[in-house]
């Protein structure tokens, strides 16, 4: 027999279910330019690239939408969520698969390199223009060039033409860390303890795509300018590891001068804090600019004091900033959310004004118009600061569709007021847009070289 | 020994000597097992009971855990508590909520195929982990304890206050859960329930109310361990996956049912997860501690200390 | 042992009865859907949903014979991998590729279920879930041969075209679902059933229990291992991330939620979870824009709300249908049947 609360409950489900196919295929098509924001909400960096892209969305709105010629008229930005949980590569597929089958004009965003790597193959067949700001691999512009035979090799210029990466790469970063050690501190090992061995550097890193490709990276960068350091140790573990304690003592066995540390926010505040604390490694730790976010300075409490983290946008860094933009963007974004903005959010939120300005000069939503108007992009630089001060996507091989980033590297002083660490600018001197250093990089107290 | 130094080379992709591990690594690496070992086996001890009682299998176990670190996380900022204070606070929140979990939830499905059970707890899940985040966001939060940053010095090495107290809570906990078990009355039925519970109803034992207990406390020990883990790592809505699956390892290792059992599995599973970052290298962490459970298992089909009936 | 039921008697006999008829007019929905529908993300909702069936059908399988499994995505990893890589290593077509990928699997099965013959129900998930962990350890320790840390792209089989590959997935469906059939109904299925319900009687009328726990693991992990080849050439892409939980969890959702040890169960639970994983999110943005100004710590509320809604349904209705969709749907026919059977009188 059937009964009346099961039937009930049937109805609901088939409601449910009706409503979700109806929402997908019945929705208003009310004149408007979609994006899809591809991001991965169950982790706080697709959280901060989706806060990012409704505030980018909201000023372009706020100020009459996109001109777009051909029709002459302006039109509002639509958002388009395409959620990758945590960047799980089979739910990117289906995700960018769900929203270029919605028409979007645009994808913006893409968090994980191999999540990216799986779900852009769709755009790339469709030709949707996809400004990547959240993976760090190269590939996603690259992969076209990869030998023949090399599996992730795709053999489709005009698709991957329609790929730009708005987002330092491994090696951008790698590049700065490595010849930080050589340039920075290699000299202030020899003037303060009249050290001329080659630097001692041991690294932890993750054991993902990311952790493996940054440190990769950065070892092709020490050897191939020939630089002074020495590799003393290299942990790895898995990516849910929370106590470090084990691979600290490895490296603490291998007395190092400086140590690498590869991972995201929580994960390296508790590497620093169990390195200092737990284990008595007392050196200077360096973390990658994806712990430039708030939760990390909270997470970190007094235990990141003089150490230091390299980055791309520094949104604790002032005011007053190293770049006049981020005291408009980091007032607003802190007025509007009750938060102050972290890095993963930056490059989105350019990439917007990117977008934006792509369409009005191609006059068209056509893609392949849009696709060459991004691609013959001269903005000024947004957010992220470049080397030339413009915004532009190079068209060489071995920087296909990138931009020319800078990167820095902070140092974290403690402010007992706030109980959290603040970074300050200390290397390099100068950028395109003038002096970007904010104080002298100096060892903590307790300071001990390797040997 | 020739055996295991090939496979040491095979699947180490150390730079670092092996030869250079000395005696007090190899302590340290002992005791950092064993402290982090303890929270595990709180959490387990819950599972325990609940198992060993209701036969029940909970995989939301560890979301009970992730619930008491953020209530012990609301209770000492917005009510200014000791953070210790908060865990006694937790404790009993947790164990409110596992009442109703158990009421609301598993009642229905007791009973029948276990894997119902199972889907039970995949759908717990998803509930927890959402009501998390909506409540309390999904960045990462710290419990800041009144011991923050000091520690017993030994040389070099420091060991945190705070995981010393975490260690004594665990103990103190645990001797008042034997207490309870062997002494009391409540104790007394739970065990009767816990070998056959038709005889238990024949013998006037009210089923129900003793399940309700049971849960109840296996909760609050699971809402204790998570107010201590909070206290010492950073924690988001999603931690409670890790903890559940290493519970569950940690049980089996030990023995379904057997308290000395789960104690023991957990020590040794801290232990053999921590030797092997020493000896083989990180990655190699989760898989050793299986390989563990898997060996001691073809051995002894129902653990270390496991009874012989289902 | 299996060539009795291939008689023509025998198999009018099974197709004309209910459950026949149910699965011929599943088989020809299955067939024109795609047809009607003319939408290409739907030709891949349904793609998934037949690869899943396969893949929860495997897990079913194994579970009649009570052993719940909670490491199956090893299987699906393992032969997703070896079709892979003997694609784009030693250029093995993937169309025999994926039989190698059955074939591999079951191997590895039959070594896995030799350890876990003697196991309790509980101790037998744990050690196939600690197999998923080591399996995903070890694939990434030898990413230098397995590219399975960053995945690759996986050669298309045979056609890159989705509608002849969903056809080829229907058929390989058909194949694999008629196959566990006929075995759930021999007399190996009807050993399953006994040493399911209760070991230790099952031993005692005679069944070799060790010997038959493990036919029924080779025979599941063949198969999981079949559809994870196919489900690596469908996605065009495999990483190291196919050894995760979640797609150890799928196959049991959906198995409990269609009804366990039924045929018709897992590939109800496949339309059912895949149906959710994939159309679901599009409500997110109503959801945002309804629900927001409740939950001020989160950005965007749609997801979350969503999978609350998810975890709230996945516990009520396992509540009122323990037995599975394929109860309902049952009740409902003898019910109609009763209904129309009244009114006649």
């Amino acid at each position: 027999m059937v009964n009346n609360k099961l039937l009930a409950a049937v109805i609901i489900v088939i409601i449910v279910i009706a409503g979700s196919v109806a929402v997908w295929q019945l929705m208003p098509t009310e004149e408007s330019i979609k994006i899809g924001l591809v991001a991965p909400y169950q982790i706080p960096v697709g959280q901060d690239m989706d806060r990012a892209a409704k505030m980018a969305v909201e000023e372009i709105n706020a100020a009459g939408g996109v001109y777009v010629s051909s029709l002459d008229k302006s039109l509002p930005i639509e958002l388009v969520f395409a959620d990758t949980e945590n960047a799980n590569p089979d739910v990117a597929i289906t995700a960018v698969t769900r929203v270029v089958d919605q028409d979007v004009d645009l994808l913006i965003g893409g968090f994980g390199s191999s999540a990216t790597l799986a779900g852009q193959v769709y755009a790339i067949e469709k030709r949707v223009p996809y400004i990547i700001t959240g993976a760090s691999t190269h590939l996603v512009t690259r992969r076209g060039f990869l030998p023949e035979g090399n599996p992730t090799r795709i053999d489709d210029a005009e698709g991957m033409s329609y790929m730009f990466h708005y987002c330092t790469t491994t090696y951008h970063y790698s590049e700065t860390v490595a010849y930080f050690f050589a340039e920075a501190m290699k000299p202030l090992l020899e003037s303060e303890y009249g050290l001329t061995r080659d630097l001692r550097l041991a690294v932890l890193y993750r054991d993902d795509a990311f952790g493996q490709g940054v440190w990769e990276a950065t070892k092709h960068f020490i050897e191939d300018g020939n630089l002074p350091i020495d590799i003393v140790a290299e942990e790895n573990y898995p990516t849910s590891t929370t106590t470090f304690q084990a691979e600290l003592t490895q490296v603490k066995a291998a007395k190092p001068d400086a140590v690498y540390v590869v991972d995201f926010t929580t994960n390296t505040a508790t590497i620093y804090r169990q390195g200092q604390n737990d284990v008595g490694l007392n050196t200077i730790y360096i973390a990658v600019e994806c712990c430039e976010e708030p939760e990390f300075y909270t997470a970190l409490g007094e235990w990141g004091d003089y150490q230091l983290l390299e980055s791309k946008f520094a949104s604790y860094a002032g005011p007053p900033f190293y770049l006049p933009m981020m005291d408009e963007y980091v007032a607003d974004y802190s007025e509007k959310y009750g938060q102050v903005p972290g890095m993963m959010g930056a490059d989105t939120y350019d990439a917007f004004y990117i977008a934006k300005d792509a369409i009005e000069r191609a006059g068209t939503l056509e893609k392949s118009a849009v696709r060459d108007a991004i691609e013959s992009c001269n903005l000024d630089q947004m957010l992220l600061i470049t080397e030339s001060g413009k915004i532009e996507f190079s068209t060489d091989e071995d920087s296909y569709h990138e931009i020319a980033p800078f990167t820095f590297v902070e140092q974290l002083i403690y402010d007992e007021t706030l109980g959290e660490c603040r970074p300050f600018v200390i290397w390099p001197e100068n950028c395109f847009a003038g002096t970007v250093k904010q104080a002298d990089f100096v060892l903590p107290e307790n300071y001990a070289p390797g040997s | 020994m020739f055996i295991t130094e090939i496979l040491c080379r095979i699947l180490a992709k150390h730079t670092v000597d092996t030869q250079m591990i000395d005696s007090t690594t190899l302590i340290l690496t002992l005791m950092w097992g064993a402290a982090i070992g303890c929270i595990y086996v709180l959490l387990a001890t819950g599972l325990n009971l609940i198992f060993g009682v209701m036969k029940l299998v909970n995989f939301a176990h560890g979301e009970l855990l992730m619930i008491g670190a953020f209530v012990s996380f609301s209770v000492s900022t917005s009510l200014g508590l000791d953070a210790y204070i908060a865990v006694f606070i937790s404790m009993g929140v947790v164990g409110l909520i596992g009442v109703a979990v158990e009421r609301l939830a598993f009642r229905r499905v007791l009973g029948a195929d276990k894997l119902n059970e199972i889907f039970v707890s995949l759908g717990l899940i998803l509930i927890f982990d959402n009501i998390a985040v909506l409540i309390w966001g999904e960045k990462s939060k710290r419990i800041i304890s009144p011991f923050e940053n000091m520690g017993l010095q030994l040389g070099d090495v420091t060991i945190s206050f705070d995981w010393l107290i975490a260690m004594v809570f665990v103990i103190a906990i645990l001797i008042g859960l034997v207490f309870l078990i062997k002494k009391t009355k409540v104790g007394m039925a739970m065990r009767a329930t816990s070998q056959k519970s038709q005889a238990s109803m024949l013998m006037g034992i009210n089923i129900e109310h003793i399940y309700i207990i049971t849960f109840a406390l296996g909760a609050a020990l699971a809402g204790a361990a998570g107010s201590l883990y909070g206290i010492i790592f950073p924690f988001n809505p999603y931690i409670g996956a890790l903890p559940t699956i290493k519970a569950f390892a940690i049980i089996i290792l030990g023995g379904l049912g057997s308290i000395p059992g789960a104690i023991i599995g957990g020590l040794l599973y801290g232990i053999a997860e921590q030797s092997a970052v020493i000896f083989l290298g990180g990655i190699w962490r989760d898989a050793v501690a299986f390989s563990l459970l898997i060996i001691v298992l073809i051995l002894r089909p129902t653990g270390l200390f496991g009874e012989k009936s289902d | 042992m299996f060539t009795k039921e291939f008689t023509k008697e025998n198999i009018l006999k099974h197709l004309q009865s209910t459950n026949g008829k149910l699965a011929l007019v599943t088989i020809v929905v299955a067939l024109l859907l795609p047809l009607v529908l003319n939408d290409n993300f739907m030709l891949q909702v349904l793609t998934l949903i037949v690869i899943f069936s396969i893949y929860a059908s495997s897990w079913n399988l194994l579970a009649s014979s009570g052993q719940g499994s909670l490491g199956h995505a090893a299987f699906l990893g393992i032969g997703g991998f070896t079709s892979s890589l003997l694609a784009i290593n030693l250029g093995v077509p993937p169309i025999i590729g994926i039989f190698i990928a059955g074939i591999v699997s079951a191997g590895i099965g039959l070594l896995i279920g030799i350890t876990c013959v003697r196991l309790k129900a509980w101790f037998l998930a744990m050690v196939t879930f600690g197999f998923s962990v080591i399996a995903e350890t070890l694939f990434s320790h030898f990413d230098d041969y397995t590219h399975a840390v960053l995945g690759f792209r996986t050669p298309a089989l045979l056609f890159s075209d989705r509608l002849p590959f969903y056809y080829f997935a229907v058929l390989i469906c058909i194949i694999s679902v008629t196959l566990i059939y006929v075995i759930m109904k021999s007399k190996m299925g009807l050993a399953f059933r006994a040493i399911h319900q209760n070991s230790v009687e099952a031993s005692m009328i005679g069944i070799n229990t060790a010997k038959y726990k493990l036919y029924a693991f080779v025979l599941s992990t063949f198969f999981a291992g079949l559809s994870g080849a196919i489900y690596a050439h469908f996605m065009r892409y495999i990483s190291v991330a196919v050894f995760t939980a979640d797609y150890s969890f799928k196959p049991l959702m959906m198995s409990v939620i269609g009804g366990l040890g039924t045929i018709g169960g897992p590939i109800i639970g496949s339309v059912i979870m895949v149906f959710i994983d994939s159309m679901l999110p599009n409500i997110d943005g109503v959801l945002q824009l309804a629900l927001s100004p409740l939950f001020p710590a989160v950005s965007n509320v749609g997801p979350s709300i969503r999978l609350l809604g998810l975890g709230v349904f996945l516990v009520i209705i396992v509540i009122f249908l323990p037995k599975g969709v394929t109860s309902l749907l049952r009740k409902t026919y003898q019910y109609l049947r009763t209904e129309l059977e009244g009114e006649k009188q």
